[in-house]
């Protein structure tokens, strides 16, 4: 029992973090947001870093890391607010590829789309090569209607007929609730920032209880929600009968998590939170749409409440790391 | 990361659990809070060292087993797996052991830990007073120095167990012209000592669990201060930090009031409300974050990190979640919440432990350090924010 990232996971996160604090700052998102909202420099930038290749096997061109990598990573993208379709393709689909499809995958030439019955739209469809649904993979249409996402740098199609598939929805769930803590964790950074600079009464507003105490109570909300997200890959990647579970928690606390974040994080930024202008509205409407996607906190809560209050889940104490 | 438990730790399982299965008291004990309860406790507190459950985490030469934090973790699932009762010897195993451990001479670590892991020696904790509640820094009760001795004459409020214990520990002021946080220094002394005087104060729940404590020109050996004269603001940080977070409040307590809220809904699930069955399950969910939460510490710790602010996190997460559990009982409870005793007499101490134990959950946002303090050291020390 040891519950601390190892070593190499540290640097893993560290590096994908240091990097994308230099590529993609909120600058990018501002340039993004006025053009053609994807840029196929920063792709090639995210799978140099290797993150195509992340969970692909070292014999087809990969990493062959795991789930707990897939989260960290995740978790960076979500900080960084990155919208290609890399966690998508490379941390949710390249596993339940066949080996020559990972081995483009890997070399980022692939980028896949995902449908499943849970979402009423399919995300960045049509600059997909193939779409996965239903435990295999199909051709993207030719034609596909857009429609258009609060959150700016999000592009969003109307489905085709998609099959379910619980594979995919727990992956998508766990990698989604990792996206969502690091938005959580960069709008407590831009709130936190922000009520060291703007001053009113003659001195900074992070000097008041009434900001310290809303920016606190975000800090708790994250640091608990991250061994949650932990837990469920470490779980997920050991094949444990309660990973589902662990997935649907994970999903829940994270996006309880960044949504506090958001709403708190605007109050903290006063009337300039509401404009435009402040970068924190990319985080908090990423936050608002990864909060619905991949089974909203009702379908979530719905299946630890089966599990939990619906009894066949042992939860004496001794029972938190339970395989079975 | 490595999430499953070594054979060794398994078997260390096996055998916790077996102990208490043959030990814990199969009814109830009476309130903590009063007279006849604390004695039970106490009574308790002797039978676990009579197994050598003090406090497993510490060294053998002092009453434990020398075991690491994982295993504490362990130990912990499987008392209060088996519903064994409240730590009557919480204030010395866990704040002032833990304490002495890391500030006090060879001589204190001898003369007061072994009778604390076998519960011989239970303590009263003596911090705040009538103006220095939250600022703990405007405490007034002096020791003088006199030759071997101080001599201490003020007054500390809140003391826990201080109407039953045998000996309290907290801050005096050793330097009269001093001012805050400087001048304190960190005294244990015994509560039969002539010149003190406990007055018990009566809580919300009508027992009497903390006392105010009056002390006239009390004689007290220097040898009783632990670390250095001056010294005893840092010595009560860090007891407050033990208080906040790993040791005082481990999670498998709120795993085990979670397990039996659950039971308790499924027995009233038929006009349980959609809310209440929400706020059950939101505190499932909280004990489980709350566990994974202290084995990552736990972990750190083990492999040489320090805790310090971070243990104000715990403080907030852990009182709210409490508070919150006995909430939604008393929700599913309906309208026999209110009763103290219920028909027919089911017996055995504090019947209707839920509204004892939601009396009990109020008071956890307000003790070691309110978490509105817990909240203004996350702002500050965490995040950086300005004081």
């Amino acid at each position: 029992m040891d519950f601390r990232l190892t070593e190499d996971q540290r640097n893993l996160r560290d590096v994908i973090r240091d990097y994308l604090d230099k590529e993609h700052g909120p600058e990018v998102l501002r340039r993004l947001d006025e053009g053609e909202r994807r840029d196929p420099a920063i792709w090639a930038g995210l799978v140099e870093m290797g993150i195509a290749g992340l969970l692909v096997p070292e014999n087809h061109g990969g990493l062959e890391m795991g789930l707990i990598e897939a989260v960290l990573v995740a978790t960076e993208l979500g900080r960084a607010n990155v919208s290609e379709s890399i966690a998508d393709t490379a941390l949710i689909a390249a596993p339940l590829l066949a080996g020559d499809r990972q081995e483009a995958l890997a070399a980022g030439e692939l980028r896949v789309a995902l449908a499943h019955p849970i979402n009423p739209w399919i995300a960045d469809l049509a600059n997909a090569d193939m779409v996965l649904t239903g435990g295999k993979t199909i051709a993207a249409p030719e034609q596909c209607e857009a429609l258009e996402s609060v959150d700016p740098l999000r592009l969003l199609y109307t489905p085709m007929s998609a099959d379910a598939d619980d594979a995919l929805l727990d992956r998508a769930a766990l990698i989604t609730a990792a996206q969502l803590l690091g938005a959580g964790e960069r709008m407590l950074d831009l709130a936190t920032e922000y009520a060291k600079m703007r001053e009113q009464f003659g001195q900074p507003i992070g000097s008041f209880q009434a900001i310290k105490h809303h920016l606190a109570s975000v800090a708790v909300k994250l640091e608990f929600a991250r061994p949650l997200i932990w837990r469920a890959a470490y779980a997920a990647q050991h094949g444990h009968a309660r990973a589902p579970i662990h997935i649907s928690h994970a999903k829940v606390a994270a996006t309880d998590a960044a949504v506090f974040a958001a709403e708190t994080a605007i109050q903290v930024h006063g009337a300039m939170g509401y404009t435009y202008e402040v970068d924190l509205h990319f985080w908090m409407k990423r936050a608002w749409a990864l909060a619905g996607a991949w089974g909203d906190r009702a379908f979530h809560r719905q299946r630890v409440d089966e599990a939990v209050l619906g009894g066949t889940l042992p939860i004496t104490p001794d029972q938190t790391f339970a395989s079975e | 990361m490595d999430l499953a438990f070594t054979p060794e730790q398994q078997e260390f399982r096996a055998e916790v659990r077996s102990w208490m299965e043959a030990h814990v008291p199969k009814a109830p004990l009476k309130t903590l809070e009063g007279r006849e309860g604390f004695d039970e406790h106490v009574a308790w507190e002797r039978e676990l060292a009579s197994g050598n459950w003090g406090m497993v985490t510490w060294p053998e030469a002092y009453g434990g087993r020398g075991l690491d934090l994982i295993r504490w973790l362990i130990f912990e699932e499987e008392y209060w797996r088996a519903g064994a009762p409240l730590r009557a010897n919480q204030n010395g195993i866990f704040l002032l052991g833990p304490t002495i451990m890391e500030y006090g001479t060879d001589e204190q670590k001898a003369k007061f830990l072994t009778p604390m892991a076998k519960g011989e020696l239970i303590w009263a904790q003596a911090w705040s007073e009538p103006n220095a509640g939250s600022d703990m820094a405007a405490i007034r009760s002096r020791a003088v120095r006199d030759g071997d001795d101080y001599v201490i004459s003020g007054q500390k409020t809140w003391s826990s167990r201080a109407a039953f214990a045998d000996w309290c520990f907290g801050l005096f002021r050793t330097d009269p012209d001093s001012k805050r946080h400087k001048g304190l220094s960190f005294i244990l002394l015994p509560l039969d000592a002539p010149g003190v005087t406990i007055r018990p104060i009566r809580q919300l729940h009508g027992e009497t669990g903390f006392a105010e404590i009056f002390f006239d020109e009390v004689r007290v050996p220097v040898a009783n201060r632990i670390a250095g004269e001056g010294e005893g603001w840092s010595v009560a940080m860090a007891t407050a930090g033990f208080e906040r977070g790993l040791m005082l409040r481990s999670p498998a307590r709120f795993q085990a009031v979670a397990q039996r809220l659950v039971a308790l809904y499924r027995q009233h699930a038929d006009t349980a409300s959609p809310d209440t069955r929400a706020a059950v399950l939101q505190a499932w969910m909280d004990a489980e974050a709350y566990a994974l939460n202290t084995y990552h510490v736990a972990s750190q710790v083990i492999a040489g990190a320090h805790i310090g602010a971070e243990a104000s996190l715990n403080k907030i997460f852990w009182s709210e979640l409490d508070r919150s559990a006995h909430r939604a009982a008393m929700s599913l409870l309906g309208a026999t919440a209110e009763l103290r005793t219920l028909p027919g007499g089911k017996g055995g101490g504090e019947e209707n432990a839920w509204l004892e134990g939601y009396i009990f959950s109020l008071s956890g946002p307000i003790y070691a350090g309110s978490n509105e303090i817990q909240r203004n050291i996350i702002a500050e020390r965490l995040l950086g924010l300005p004081r």
